[in-house]
């Protein structure tokens, strides 16, 4: 998949744990897992805006585009 | 679900076990009948649906091999199409039924049942060609009147098949949406 979910990179920037993340999102830990590990198909608008308030920062910074060739460079 | 559609659904489930056992009794006894008709023909006429075809393995072995083989495929996919509705139907939970298992599952019962009809027709087609070379097929239609039945009900179960498989990928798309 082309889009790279950096969540965990965020969330490492503000210093805040899953378990933070989920009670200011409302969102369960088990959602909130799937998006971090990269499996979730899609995300909803209000989601990204919650995750964004309380990330304090913009969705460029938790997703990014990235074409297969730059993953395998970016993986190696 | 309704306790009505439980009462129906545990029938249908008892019912195929039912189905399920005659046809492995039927396909046991045809695979017994197939060597005692190789080796001890005269023991034919005391064993089980009492299939006879030593007259067509005296006057031809290829004809005898090829209807024996059809008939035997046959009578063995037809019971494991059953073994297959029965794991379905006892694996299946009734509160979650859209499944990637049951889609497969679905799947399967569909290529099986095409799979007998097919098979049903071209070994029909067979036996009706041999009539011309003198054979006497008259006791093989028993194993393939079906034929057609098969291949309808193979190609709607397909179609049902193909739609529930795109519903369960729809369903887990839907729960991956964070």
């Amino acid at each position: 998949m082309p889009i790279v979910v950096n969540l965990d990179v965020m969330m490492a920037k503000r210093k805040m744990s899953l378990n933070e993340l989920s009670e200011k999102v409302e969102l369960t830990l088990s959602n909130l897992s799937i998006l971090k590990t990269g499996k979730a198909k899609a995300i909803r608008f209000s989601t990204l805006e919650s995750i964004c308030n309380a990330l304090d920062c913009q969705p460029g910074d938790i997703l990014e585009y990235a074409n297969d060739d730059n993953t395998k460079t970016t993986n190696r | 679900m309704s306790k009505t559609n439980n009462f129906v659904f545990w029938s249908l489930y008892i019912v195929a076990w039912v189905i399920f056992v005659g046809l492995s009794i039927e396909a046991g006894g045809l695979v017994v009948n197939f060597f005692f008709s190789l080796y001890k023909p005269e023991f034919v006429q005391n064993l089980y649906q009492k299939l006879d075809l030593t007259e067509m393995y005296k006057a031809s072995r290829l004809a005898f091999f090829g209807i024996y083989s059809f008939i035997l495929i046959v009578s063995i996919l037809k019971a494991c199409l059953f073994y297959i509705v029965i794991r379905l139907m006892h694996k299946m939970d009734l509160l979650k039924p859209f499944s990637t298992f049951v889609a497969k599952q679905f799947s399967q019962i569909s290529y099986y049942t095409l799979s007998i009809g097919l098979l049903s027709y071209i070994a029909r087609e067979l036996a009706k060609n041999l009539t011309h070379y003198g054979f006497v097929t008259d006791n093989l239609n028993q194993f393939w009147a079906d034929s057609q039945a098969f291949i309808l009900m193979g190609a709607v179960i397909y179609i049902i098949a193909t739609i529930f498989k795109k519903g369960v990928d729809i369903q887990n798309e839907n729960d991956l949406t964070v």
